[in-house]
C-alpha cells in the first residue's frame, strides 16, 4: 500500500486508478492493491427512485431485488450460492439517485463475479417470472414494515423528503415506495425497466483489489463487450438540476418553509430540522459537509455541547446533524434531537432553532471557529480513511465519483477539498442554508398512553 | 426498445468460469510483549498486528470488567461506567476532553460484553500515541463526579427505554431469561434493563472502576508497527495500574428446558411479529466449535441457508432470517432471529421449527456444506481488511487464549470439516424439542393462531 501522504501531494486516494471504455459504452475502472487476497466488483447503474413515474414508487428498489433471482444462464438462488460458495460477500442498494451492486470475493473468483454481473446486465428479462416478482414483492413489503413502519420514528425520512421536495420533484417520494404501488407492480413494467436502464452505457464497473488493470480490461471485454447498449437512454427526469452541480453555488433559499407534527407510538418527542443545500460534488456542498460535522458529529459538536450537555434539553445519544449525498438536486441537511424526560418538544425545538438561527444571521460572536473547524476536519479525515480501508468501500467511491462527477480521480480530491474549507466558507454555507424561511420542521409527539388500570 | 427486447442481440458467455490461482491466506504478523519488562510492577500485555502502509491504527484496552461481574440487581453497572469515563478526567473537564480527543480525529468507543470491557480509539497512525494517552487518561483517571455519574446513569435509563420501545430487545430478554434463568447474571440482558440501571449508584460505579479498571489488562494494537512504538503505547496504557488476582470463572451451569414452548410478548399494533427461537449451547472452548458453527451456517448463517431460502425466498414471510451459535467463555446459545408479517406468524414459526427438526435429524448435505465451508473460510479474508476488524480478531485471541496462527488454523478446520462431523454436531447441539419460541407482536391479533400451532404450550412473557 502506498503512503497516504507525501510533501505537497496530499491525496485521499493513494492507489492507482485506471479506466477504459468498452465499445458499448461500459465504463471500466480498476484500482490495484495487493494488500489482501480479495477483490471487489462494484456496478453503479445510473437509475434510482428519482426516475420513477407517479404510480410506480418503489420500483427501482424492487427491481434491485429481482436482479438476485436469476438470469439467462443463472438459475434462481444460484447467484447467491456461487458468490457465498466462493467465500464472498455481496449486496446491493438503491437510493434516489442510483442503484449499486457489489461483491467482495477471494481474488481467484474475480472472473466468476464478472460473469454473474454480465449475465444479469445482459439477460435478466428471460428469467423474470411472475412467481419471482410475487415473492420479492412480499419480501420488499416486509422490508418496508421492518425498516420504516414497525419502528419508532421509522418513517421520518419518508416524511422529510415529501416536505423538502415538492410533489413531482424526483426526490419527493421515498425509495422504498408505497404499499399500493408495490401491489400494483406488473411483470412487463419490470421487463421494460431492465431493457431501458440496465444497459452497459448506463453503468460503471469498478474492480478494486488483488488484480491488475490489464487482466480486468481483458475480462471485461470477454464478458461485457457482447452486451448491446441502449442508444435511447431517456433524459434525466424533470425537476432535477444535475447541471447545477458544476456551478459550485449553494442553491438559493426557495422560500419553502414547512412543518409537520406527527403523533405516534414513540417514547419521547423528537424534532428534525431539515434544509435543502447544494448538490453533492459542489464546492458549496463540501462546506455544508463541514458545517454538518461542526454541528452534529461527536461530543465536541455544537448540538452535543449546547443541547445535550449545556442546556440538557436533548438525550446525549440522540443529537445528530448530517447531509445526505445526493447529486441531482440540492441535497438535504438534517439536524435532529430527542427530548430528555421532562423537556417539551417546544423547548427542544426552540433550542435547536436558536442554534441554527444565530449561525444563519451571521453574528460574528457565534461564528464557527478555527478550532471547531479543525476538529471537524480531523473527524472527517478518520472517516474518509475508514471508508477507503476496504476494497469494497474504495470501489463504491470510485463508482460514485465516476457516475456522478464524471471522473473517478475526483475521489482523491475529496479529502483535500474538505481540508481546504475555510471558516468564511462555513459561515457562508450556514447563512445560505439555515435561514428560517427555508426550513422544514418535523416533530414527533408520543401518543397519549391509556391510564393504567 | 425492440433492439434489446428479450436481449436477443446480446452475446453472453453461457458457462461460469472456474477459479483462478488461489492466493495464500495470511493473517497479519502478530507481536506480543509483556510490559513493563522490569520487576515488581503490574504487568500488562501488548498484542499487536502489523498492517504495513495502513493510514489508520486502532488501539483497544481490554479489561476484565465484563457484564458477568456485575452484582445482582445492578445489571448495566459496567455500561454506566463506560459512559461515565468521558465525563471529565483528573486532568480536564468533559468538554476539554472531547475537544482534545476529537481534535485528533478519534472518538472513544466502549464495548461491554460477557467476557470483557473494552475501551478503544481509531485514528490516523501518526496520531495514535496521543489518542492512546487520552484513552488511558479516561480509563485510568476518570473524574466520576457523583453528580455527573448520576446524570449519566439517568441518560442510560432513558436510552434503554428508547431501545426497549423498538421491536427485539424485549424478545431477546424473554428468551435469555427462559434459557438461563432470570436469577442468573447471564439470564438478564447484557446491558441491563431500565429498572436495573436505575438502581445503580454513583458509589457503585466508582467502586467498580476501582476494582477493575485499575488492573493493567491488555492493549491490542492494529496498525503500521513501523510507525508505532509499542513500548510507549503500553507505557501509557498501563501507567499507575496494579495487579490483582483474577477470579476463577469456569463454565456456567445450564440446563435445557424440559419441553418446547411459546412465550408471547405483547406489542400492540405491531405490523410484524419478531421471532426469537433459541436454546442453550456449550461455551466457546468446546471441541465441536467449528463443526457446530458450520451446522449453524447451513441452517441459518448465510443468505443461501435453509431458513432464509424457505422463509424469505420461497415464502416471502420476511425481509431476512438468520441463525447462529454464539459462545462466550462460560456459556453459549443457539438463536434464530427474524421479523415476519403479523398474519403469517404461526406458519413462519412452524416452518422455522421444521427446518431445525430436519437439520437435527438428517444433518447437512455435501453440496450445502461445500458452500458453508468456502463462505466461512473466505470471510476470514473478506471481513478482515480494516484495522478495526483486525483489532477485534486480536480480542478473540486474548479472551480465548488462542495462538498467533489461530485464524490460519481455523481456516483449515473449516475447509476440512466433513459432512459426518457437521451432521453429528447438528444432532448433538441442535435440540428442536427444547426450543423456546419467543414471539413479540400484536397479541390480540396472533394469540389465536399461536394457541393452535401444536408447537408447544403458550405462555405470556413477563418482560
Amino acid at each position: 500500500m502506498p503512503s497516504p501522504s507525501g510533501p505537497g501531494s496530499l491525496t485521499g486516494f493513494p492507489w492507482p486508478v485506471e479506466s477504459a471504455r468498452l465499445g458499448n459504452g461500459l465504463w471500466v475502472i480498476v484500482s490495484e492493491d495487493h494488500t489482501a487476497p480479495v477483490v471487489a466488483v462494484n456496478l453503479w447503474y445510473d437509475v434510482g427512485s428519482r426516475h420513477e413515474p407517479t404510480g410506480q414508487t418503489g420500483f427501482a428498489h424492487l427491481f434491485e431485488h429481482l436482479m438476485f433471482e436469476g438470469s439467462l444462464h443463472v438459475p434462481k438462488a444460484e447467484h447467491m450460492r456461487l458468490i457465498q460458495g466462493s467465500g464472498g460477500s455481496l449486496n446491493a442498494t438503491t437510493n434516489p439517485d442510483r442503484t449499486n451492486y457489489f461483491e467482495t470475493v477471494p481474488a481467484e473468483h474475480l472472473e466468476l463475479a464478472l460473469w454473474l454481473e454480465a449475465d444479469r446486465m445482459g439477460a435478466l428479462v428471460p428469467a423474470l417470472t411472475q412467481e419471482t416478482l410475487d415473492n420479492q414483492r412480499e419480501v420488499v413489503k416486509n422490508e418496508r414494515r421492518q425498516r420504516y413502519d414497525n419502528v419508532p420514528y421509522g418513517d421520518a425520512w419518508l416524511r422529510l423528503l415529501a416536505l423538502l421536495y415538492p410533489p413531482g420533484h424526483p426526490y419527493h417520494h421515498a425509495t422504498i415506495g408505497s404499499m399500493a404501488d408495490l401491489d400494483a407492480a406488473d411483470l412487463d413494467t419490470f421487463k421494460a425497466f431492465h431493457t431501458t436502464w440496465y444497459a452497459p452505457n448506463n453503468a460503471v464497473l469498478t474492480v478494486v483489489g488483488d488484480t491488475d488493470a490489464a487482466t480486468v480490461f481483458a475480462l471485461a471485454e470477454r464478458y461485457f463487450a457482447g452486451l448491446a447498449p441502449n442508444p435511447d437512454l431517456p433524459p434525466p427526469p424533470s425537476g432535477s438540476d444535475g447541471d447545477a452541480s458544476a456551478t459550485g453555488e449553494v442553491a438559493a433559499p426557495t422560500e419553502r418553509e414547512a412543518r409537520e407534527t406527527v403523533v405516534a407510538e414513540v417514547e419521547a418527542p423528537r424534532v428534525y430540522l431539515a434544509t435543502r443545500t447544494a448538490p453533492f460534488g459542489s464546492v458549496a456542498y463540501d462546506a455544508v459537509t463541514l458545517l454538518a460535522t461542526v454541528l452534529g458529529s461527536g461530543r465536541g459538536s455544537r448540538l452535543y455541547q449546547r443541547l445535550a450537555d449545556g442546556a440538557r434539553l436533548a438525550q446525549p445519544d440522540s443529537v445528530a446533524a448530517y447531509s445526505v449525498d445526493l447529486a441531482h438536486a440540492p441535497a438535504p441537511l438534517l439536524l435532529t434531537a430527542t427530548t430528555r424526560p421532562g423537556v417539551t418538544a417546544e423547548a427542544l425545538e426552540a433550542g435547536l432553532a436558536e442554534l441554527v438561527d444565530e449561525l444563519a444571521a451571521g453574528n460574528p460572536a457565534v461564528a464557527v471557529t478555527a478550532a471547531e473547524l479543525d476538529r471537524a476536519k480531523a473527524l472527517l479525515t478518520t472517516g474518509w480513511w475508514q471508508q477507503v480501508a476496504t476494497v469494497g468501500g474504495r470501489a463504491d467511491i470510485l463508482g460514485q465519483y465516476a457516475t456522478q462527477l464524471g471522473d473517478p480521480a475526483r475521489a482523491g480530491e475529496q479529502l483535500p477539498a474538505w481540508l481546504a474549507v475555510t471558516t468564511d466558507q462555513v459561515a457562508e454555507a450556514a447563512a445560505a442554508v439555515l435561514q428560517p424561511h427555508d426550513r422544514v420542521t418535523l416533530t414527533y409527539l408520543p401518543a397519549a398512553k391509556e391510564a393504567a388500570a | 426498445m425492440s433492439r434489446r427486447a428479450g436481449d436477443a442481440t446480446s452475446r453472453l458467455v453461457p458457462e461460469p468460469p472456474g477459479p483462478g490461482r488461489q492466493r495464500p491466506y495470511r493473517f497479519p504478523q502478530v507481536v506480543r510483549e509483556v510490559m513493563p519488562r522490569g520487576q515488581g510492577q503490574a504487568r500488562g500485555q501488548v498484542v499487536a498486528a502489523h498492517l504495513p502502509g495502513q493510514p489508520l491504527a486502532v488501539a483497544t484496552l481490554l479489561l476484565g470488567a465484563s457484564a458477568s461481574h456485575e452484582p445482582t440487581g445492578r445489571e448495566g453497572l459496567a455500561s454506566v461506567l463506560a459512559r461515565a469515563l468521558e465525563e471529565g478526567t483528573a486532568a480536564r473537564d468533559a468538554a476539554a476532553y472531547a475537544l482534545a480527543l476529537e481534535g485528533l480525529g478519534a472518538e472513544l468507543f466502549t464495548v461491554v460484553d460477557w467476557d470483557s470491557f473494552r475501551v478503544g480509539v481509531e485514528a490516523p497512525v501518526e496520531r495514535l500515541p496521543a489518542a492512546v494517552e487520552l484513552l488511558a487518561e479516561a480509563a485510568r483517571t476518570p473524574r466520576l463526579d457523583p453528580a455527573d455519574v448520576t446524570r449519566v446513569r439517568d441518560d442510560e435509563v432513558t436510552s434503554l427505554r428508547m431501545w426497549w420501545a423498538e421491536p427485539g430487545p424485549r424478545a431477546d430478554a424473554a428468551l435469555r431469561a427462559d434459557l438461563f434463568g432470570a436469577d442468573q447474571r447471564h439470564g438478564r440482558p447484557v446491558h441491563g434493563d431500565p429498572a436495573s440501571v436505575a438502581a445503580v449508584s454513583a458509589d457503585e460505579v466508582a467502586a467498580y472502576h476501582q476494582a477493575w479498571l485499575t488492573r493493567p489488562g491488555a492493549l491490542l494494537v492494529a496498525g503500521d508497527l513501523d510507525r508505532l512504538d509499542l513500548d510507549a503505547l503500553g507505557g501509557a496504557a498501563f501507567a499507575g495500574t496494579s495487579a490483582q488476582p483474577a477470579g476463577a470463572d469456569g463454565p456456567a451451569a445450564t440446563t435445557a428446558r424440559p419441553a418446547r414452548r411459546i412465550l408471547l410478548v405483547d406489542r400492540p399494533g405491531s405490523v410484524q411479529s419478531t421471532l426469537r427461537l433459541g436454546h442453550t449451547a456449550p461455551p466457546r472452548a468446546h471441541p465441536d466449535y467449528v463443526a457446530m458453527s458450520l451446522a449453524g451456517t447451513v441452517l441459518g448463517g448465510a443468505f443461501t441457508s435453509r431458513l432464509n431460502h424457505l422463509i424469505r425466498e420461497v415464502r416471502g414471510y420476511t425481509y431476512g432470517i438468520r441463525a447462529d451459535f454464539a459462545h462466550s467463555r462460560r456459556f453459549g446459545a443457539f438463536t434464530v432471529r427474524t421479523a415476519v408479517h403479523t398474519e403469517v406468524t404461526a406458519p413462519a414459526l412452524a416452518r422455522g421449527v421444521g427446518e431445525n427438526i430436519r437439520t437435527d435429524a438428517a444433518g447437512v448435505t455435501e453440496a450445502e456444506l461445500e458452500v458453508a465451508r468456502s463462505f466461512r473460510a473466505g470471510q476470514l479474508s473478506v471481513d478482515m481488511q480494516t484495522p478495526g476488524a483486525i483489532a477485534r480478531a486480536l480480542t478473540t485471541l486474548v479472551i480465548h487464549g488462542l495462538p498467533d496462527d489461530y485464524h490460519a488454523t481455523l481456516r483449515n478446520h473449516l475447509l476440512n470439516a466433513t459432512v459426518e462431523e457437521v451432521s453429528a454436531a447438528a444432532a448433538t447441539h441442535l435440540r428442536p424439542d427444547r426450543l423456546t419460541l419467543v414471539v413479540e407482536g400484536d397479541a390480540a391479533a396472533i394469540r389465536g393462531q399461536l394457541a393452535v400451532t401444536g408447537l408447544g404450550d403458550l405462555a405470556d412473557a413477563t418482560v
